[in-house]
């Protein structure tokens, strides 16, 4: 039977915008929840909308409804309300994992109108502003909270305290974001903050995740506040189990309340303590929490040598973070940086992840090939770890034949990726074994890493110097390979670099080069590097050693 | 170094499992501390000398030149490569990358523990040296574990070669064995004896190191990043 057709027309974005403009309040509201449904999780239509203005024209509708409903106190209109929570939902929108977004929307001054109306009767008005808030504190854009001085704590806290959820996660992602300093560390432990966050560890899934995530923030490199949030939680598990004894255990358990250390030996370094309830969230049903859980743990074991130490931990981390590192999504993407941070420079870690097959298990996410940028840095920085000790490891890797997937990711577009893909070569061409061999002094190697040399990112020239430090080792006579494909001529120039690492490490590559060289290739570099430049470079930076090295006693 | 492929050798001449610094052997939890750095153990120094290949038919030593290409101390690793020079049946020198296993009864004891040698042909090895001496007894008892090797003048070691660097495996040599070697700390002399089941017993390598590839005090030296 034939129906009406009742489809919703969508309008165009520059219609969208004249609407906004319109003096009838449900045309505006339509309008913006018209934006926000175009915009939502789609960069593309984001952009469109920024290019057009879209962002200060919300921002004005924003500041206007907010400084009415501010004049009619309580009971505000509802179709105000409504405008208000519609064009913060954009704003936040906007925001959502967009820097351009950020920026836009804090250069409309949007930014203290959304903390302004944290204060409103109006619930709805609330939560809208605080999830908006949250969005632009997911980004490095958002402005640094100072909650040193005392009113800002405050506020803080009460923030945190809310019953409404986006505004208590709004708090945590404060934390998250603003947190550097170990006095903003012990401010925060100072004013109760880690209470507070351990009870927000039991709230909804946003809100955990937000904890977890500004608890690693608290706890960074801060053995002390580490100290303290496990001994609060033990004085509790002790209290408990003390009311329950006999009274002659009431002196020990005096000398436990006042000591944290001893707390953790007498029950235990993790039970009871709201290090358990982390451990717990590594089981949670979301990819997400368990991910965070695992983060914030391998903060607490970096920091402090006290705990999650044991080999059960160290291997259950390994085994969680191999295992979301098949999550499709964006726990995917991010599961290879916090492996990473587990592994670095722990020979002890990358072993047990060596025996967990994790060399295969990124390299077989690298030949599924079309990675996300994100995700494909990831992985070549895991790999990275992996490969920076273990020979083992690097033999396994050079046996996966992946190098090629290694060699395309030095030309990709992402700045990010080419470092990685140059740190993951360095720690592989590490290898004696193969240098020996010859195995990397070959142009698929060498012609990449010197086109990277003029690379206009800094930090991939100094990571593509560091991979070439190590192939022109090279122990056979392949040597003559480097110097026809241009590769002494272009240390020689990055000698003259203003950028003291570039310059530090052409001369570490140029110092290896020597290294067993004949006589023809010490020519070749002599020639290029010239007497006068050797002679400015010895009297004129703090790596004179370097040159005085690079022909110390290997006279041309 | 590498030795003619004997008749009744049954090995390929490919290496076999990598003595690689991750993969320890005769691991054990005592606190013993690395060997003392030797500076005439370090990258870059070079050996020589001869390895006496006599057989019954035939007096014959084959000058061998080594030289050290990387260390690692904390793992009991070392590297390098060995030419051995005189070869009759080949036109070149023949270079071969080894591995080597220090015995510091952390990384590594005076147990082999693969490579076809058993408990009593290392002891029978290690006996040849007269700097071992002292540590019969105990080595009998535990392979070394307990012993504290961090002040002794020698260096003890095992030497695999890994893989041939300029000629094919077809070069009718064999690298299936590997060396029993005592390293001087004081002159930087090496004596070894080569072990392979298939090839003459106790082919002894003697090498004396060398000012080769130098023009002052040290040698060129190189840092991986």
């Amino acid at each position: 039977m034939p129906t009406a057709n009742t489809t919703i027309p969508i309008h165009g974005p520059v219609d969208l915008l004249t609407r906004l403009d319109s003096p009838d309040p449900e045309t505006k509201l339509k309008a913006l929840r018209e934006i926000k449904n175009q915009i939502i999780g789609n960069r593309t239509k984001k952009l469109s909308f920024l290019k057009l203005g879209a962002v200060p024209a919300v921002a004005s509708i924003l500041s206007s409804y907010a400084t009415e409903a501010d004049s009619q106190l309580a009971d505000a209109d509802v179709s105000i309300s409504n405008i208000i929570v519609q064009s913060a939902a954009v704003l936040g929108s906007f925001a959502c994992g967009f820097d351009a977004g950020v920026r836009a929307v804090l250069d409309a001054g949007s930014f203290p109108h959304l903390i302004r109306l944290l204060f409103n009767p109006d619930e709805k008005v609330v939560d809208a502003s605080a999830r908006s808030l949250r969005m632009i504190y997911q980004s490095k854009l958002a402005p640094k909270y100072d909650f040193v001085q005392e009113k800002n704590m405050e506020f803080l806290i009460s923030l945190i305290n809310s019953e409404c959820e986006n505004v208590a996660g709004l708090g945590a992602s404060i934390i998250t974001h603003s947190c550097e300093t170990s006095a903003e560390q012990r401010a925060l432990c100072d004013a109760g903050v880690l209470e507070k966050l351990i009870s927000l560890l039991e709230g909804s899934l946003s809100q955990k995740n937000a904890t977890l995530e500004s608890l690693a923030a608290v706890f960074k490199n801060n053995p002390e506040v580490i100290s303290k949030f496990v001994g609060l939680e033990n004085e509790r598990a002790v209290e408990g189990s003390l009311s329950q004894r006999d009274s002659s255990l009431e002196s020990p358990g005096t000398a436990l309340k006042n000591n944290p250390e001893s707390v953790s030996k007498f029950v235990g370094p993790e039970s009871g303590s709201a290090l358990s309830s982390i451990i717990e969230l590594t089981k949670d049903r979301y990819a997400r929490t368990r991910l965070l859980a695992c983060m914030c743990l391998i903060v607490i074991r970096k920091a402090s040598p006290n705990y999650l130490q044991d080999i059960g931990i160290k291997a259950k981390l390994v085994y969680l973070l191999l295992e979301l590192l098949d999550d499709p999504g964006q726990v995917g993407d991010e599961a290879p940086f916090v492996f990473s941070s587990l592994v670095a420079g722990k020979e002890d870690l990358q072993k047990l992840a060596f025996e967990d097959n994790a060399i295969n298990k990124f390299c077989n996410q690298l030949q599924k090939g079309q990675l996300h940028p994100k995700r494909l840095q990831g992985i070549l920085l895991a790999l990275a770890d992996l490969c920076s000790k273990l020979e083992g490891c690097r033999l396994t890797f050079l046996s996966l034949k992946v190098l090629n997937q290694v060699i395309d990711a030095l030309t990709h577009d992402c700045a990010d990726v080419r470092t990685s893909a140059c740190i993951c070569l360095r720690s592989v061409t590490r290898s004696i074994k193969n240098l020996c061999a010859g195995y990397f002094m070959k142009e698929m190697f060498v012609i990449p890493l010197i086109r990277l040399l003029d690379d206009p990112s800094v930090s991939v020239q100094v990571a593509a110097l560091g991979a070439m430090s190590n192939i022109v080792v090279d122990f056979t006579t392949r040597k003559s390979t480097f110097i026809q494909c241009g590769g002494i001529k272009q240390l020689v120039q990055l000698t003259k670099s203003m950028d003291s690492t570039v310059r530090f490490n052409a001369l570490w590559a140029l110092k290896n080069m020597m290294f067993l060289a004949d006589d023809r290739c010490k020519e070749g570099i002599f020639l290029e590097l010239t007497g006068s430049l050797l002679a400015s470079l010895i009297c004129g930076n703090d790596y004179s050693f370097w040159c005085f090295g690079t022909f110390r006693h290997d006279p041309v | 170094m590498p030795v003619r492929v004997e008749e009744t050798s049954s090995s390929s001449s490919t290496s076999s499992s990598s003595s690689a610094p991750s993969q320890l052997s005769g691991e054990n939890a005592s606190g013993h501390t690395s060997p003392p750095v030797c500076t005439l153990l370090t990258v870059g120094q070079a050996f020589s000398g001869t390895q006496n290949v006599s057989s019954i038919q035939k007096d014959e030593a084959w000058r061998v030149n080594v030289r050290i290409q990387g260390c690692d101390l904390d793992h009991g690793y070392l590297c390098g490569t060995m030419e051995a020079l005189n070869v009759p049946m080949a036109d070149t020198p023949v270079v071969t990358f080894w591995e080597g296993e220090i015995v510091d009864g952390k990384n590594y004891t005076f147990f082999t523990g693969k490579w076809e040698a058993s408990s009593e042909d290392d002891i029978r090895h290690w006996t040849k040296f007269p700097s071992f001496q002292p540590f019969l007894e105990q080595v009998k008892v535990d392979g070394g574990k307990s012993l504290d090797l961090n002040n002794y003048p020698y260096i003890f070691m095992r030497w695999k070669e890994q893989y041939f660097v300029n000629v094919g495996t077809d070069c009718g040599l064999t690298i299936a064995g590997f060396y029993y070697v005592c390293f001087s700390c004081t002159d930087g002399s090496i004596n070894g004896f080569y072990y392979d089941p298939n090839s003459s017993p106790f082919q002894k390598l003697e090498l004396k190191s060398t000012n080769e590839g130098r023009s002052g005090f040290s040698f060129s030296s190189y840092e991986l990043q």
